[in-house]
């Protein structure tokens, strides 16, 4: 029994982590731009098809590739964010939030024009997994560890070092005053949208390295990316990582009380429990 | 002349849309409802190619009753609610008589009140048991073979492959419960024991956790009833886990397709099965030729008889409605009339006041009362290499 929880952790915390990047995407751009931009799922798929395309057709190994999934998801991120959505923002939250699930489904569609429906998988040797006593531990699963844990530690640098990052919390936290000292808002949040997306993209290529990608790829994930950021505070994005930890491990967890197929509940239970008794999430609203 | 309407699709629509001409009435419009997206998205395009070639060649040949058919298309997207909104657009909006090509037994059974309530013909592969047991008042039929048949079958080879221990991993779907019960009863008196089964989440990006469950019951044989995207993530779950003994699962939940992108250690020793269509017979050599395929698979062959027995429905009917494609259909299908193989000779036949019985390419096509098929064959193979080798059709 023991050894159950245990490996039921591990797998959440493995799981949890690659939930980490793109809830930490949807949760920086509500930061700034206060809405909740459904468009990540689609970037999500972005990125592991442009990871896809440059893993197997142009043969890069796993660490180029997931960063050309970042730069290229980042790059829709900014485009059709600068097309679609910006024009839409004074229109008001409900608004830019349906847009941007229209944005996700015309994407969606534009990743499935160009490459159809089937099953896509990466080029990487499948590997049997190791054993330590009665836990298991894939050799894939930790490099997806390692990859999220990297892009996040990079993120939370460039936050707490840069004057990029200094200027993205400063919006985060008070546009108002951000704007009398002279921060360009339209600069931010073409930044924070790129990274978002970027790290969406990234998120979308590590889900895919473990299983198979199709144009559904970032949509199946979405409930439970949005959970992460719910759970952890809408808008902190440390609260991103905590949440898609908690997530991640909950559903694993669960698997002992519930039957498998209640998976999706607990999402939904988590933005319940949250929203009921700690609406500002497990760390509040504080971008950082 | 074919209409494309959802999403994804608009591209195309702009291709395919000319005007309707030479007819002499206004084109007599069916209805297709097939999944072009999602788990369905292997078999759904497929199936309305075969349903447009079989259209083409009864145009070519005059149309039925004086007007040509037209398809109205729509995509099921392999969810119920989509689903539900575009079977409500064809029978509200275009007024089909008829809506042919649910795919996954949920959307189906999602979408078979839609039919009955406004006197609708359905037509479907899905295999549930519970479909056509639901009060459908004939407005239904189905060519795939149902859940009882299917594990009946299964268990017949599962027997006979000699396999003692059996763990069932199925998705949540109308079918798991009762193939699990119908291969238990089967199984159990043999000598195979099921050791245990577990329905999992469709959506879930790893199933590491639930391969640990079915792998502490010790089976020599994982029963895989899923669909092509889990059953994906599954089998290379499977292999990480050090998991050696045999799967066995449907063609569609490992198709061609998807043995080209997983790598072949992930595949080897897989079993699937299908049914079969009926290779030997006129109408399948028709079907292939029709569609320039060596080898049409079971659902091209369902969606050519589909829409093969409502098009010498309606002709024989002398109506085109949901309620007189009802009535009229087993005077097609289940006719001791002269066998035809395909729509055009049979509405030849028809028109010379002859009773035909049509022979389908995916078998007899002969129904029950409550709209199942009452026999059908199936076909097994064994990945190998990276490439199914044909095992047997029985």
């Amino acid at each position: 029994m023991l050894t159950d929880i245990v490996q039921l952790v591990l797998n959440g915390i493995m799981a949890g982590a690659i939930l980490a990047a793109p809830a930490i995407g949807f949760t920086a751009i509500y930061a700034v731009l206060r809405f909740p931009n459904f468009a990540v799922a689609s970037h999500a798929t972005i990125g592991a098809f442009a990871g896809y395309c440059a893993n197997v057709w142009l043969g890069l190994p796993l660490l180029p590739s997931a960063v050309v999934a970042f730069l290229v998801a980042g790059i829709v991120g900014v485009t059709s964010d600068s097309l679609v959505l910006r024009p839409l923002r004074s229109a008001g939250l409900i608004t830019t939030t349906i847009a941007s699930v229209a944005l996700t489904i015309a994407l969606e569609n534009l990743v499935r024009l160009g490459f159809g429906n089937a099953l896509r998988n990466y080029d990487l040797p499948i590997m049997r997994d190791w054993r330590f006593g009665g836990i298991r531990v894939g050799p894939q699963q930790l490099e997806d560890l390692a990859i999220s844990a990297a892009a996040v530690a990079a993120l939370f640098t460039f936050l707490a070092f840069t004057r990029l990052g200094k200027a993205m919390r400063a919006v985060a936290d008070n546009p108002t005053l951000a704007a009398i000292k002279g921060i360009d808002a339209d600069r931010i949040a073409r930044i924070v949208n790129f990274i978002a997306m970027g790290l969406a993209g990234l998120g979308g290529m590590l889900l895919g390295l473990d299983t198979s990608i199709d144009p559904l790829t970032g949509f199946r994930a979405i409930l439970a990316i949005f959970a992460a950021a719910v759970v952890g505070g809408l808008g902190s994005i440390p609260g991103a990582v905590v949440g898609a930890l908690t997530v991640g491990v909950a559903e694993e967890l669960s698997q002992l009380v519930l039957p498998s197929d209640y998976r999706t509940v607990v999402g939904f239970i988590a933005i319940l429990l949250v929203l009921s008794f700690r609406p500002r999430g497990i760390l509040g609203a504080r971008a950082y | 002349m074919i209409r494309f309407t959802r999403r994804g699709l608009l591209a195309t629509a702009a291709l395919a849309a000319p005007s309707i001409v030479g007819a002499q009435g206004a084109a007599l419009r069916l209805g297709v409802l097939t999944p072009l997206t999602g788990a369905g998205s292997f078999d759904g395009p497929r199936m309305l190619k075969a349903m447009q070639a079989v259209t083409n060649d009864i145009n070519g040949a005059g149309g039925i009753l004086g007007r040509k058919i037209e398809l109205v298309v729509e995509d099921d997207e392999t969810n119920p609610e989509a689903a539900v909104r575009a079977a409500h657009k064809l029978v509200d909006v275009d007024k089909v008589p008829v809506i042919m090509g649910t795919w996954a037994s949920a959307v189906t059974t999602a979408v078979a009140p839609v039919c009955w309530e406004s006197k609708t013909f359905l037509t479907t592969v899905s295999g549930a048991d519970s479909i056509t047991h639901l009060p459908h008042q004939g407005y239904l039929i189905r060519t795939q073979p149902n859940n009882q048949l299917q594990a009946t079958k299964h268990a017949e080879f599962i027997i006979r492959h000699g396999s003692k221990r059996m763990f069932i991993l199925a998705i949540q779907a109308p079918f798991a419960e009762p193939t699990r019960k119908y291969l238990t009863e089967m199984l159990t008196p043999h000598g195979v024991t099921v050791a245990g089964s577990l329905i999992y989440d469709k959506d879930k990006t790893s199933y590491r956790s639930e391969v640990d469950q079915a792998l502490k019951a010790k089976p020599d044989l994982l029963y895989l009833n899923g669909y092509a995207p889990d059953v994906a993530v599954v089998l290379r779950d499977l292999y990480r886990a050090g998991y050696d003994g045999d799967r066995f699962c449907q063609s569609y939940a490992l198709t061609a397709k998807a043995l080209e992108e997983l790598p072949k250690e992930v595949t080897q020793g897989v079993y699937t099965v299908q049914p079969s269509a009926d290779v030997d017979s006129a109408a399948y050599a028709a079907a292939a030729k029709r569609l320039g395929i060596a080898t049409p698979d079971s659902y091209e062959a369902q969606a050519t008889d589909w829409i093969s027995i409502v098009a010498l429905t309606i002709a024989k009917a002398g109506d085109a409605t949901g309620t007189a494609i009802r009535d009229s259909v087993r005077k097609i299908t289940n006719s001791d009339g002269v066998k035809v193989y395909t729509a055009v000779d049979g509405l030849a036949a028809l028109k010379q006041g002859k009773e035909i019985k049509y022979s389908g390419a995916s078998g007899p096509c002969t129904f029950t009362d409550i709209g199942d098929i009452s026999d059908c064959k199936f076909r097994y193979n064994r990945v190998e290499n990276g490439a199914f080798k044909y095992l047997e059709v029985s």
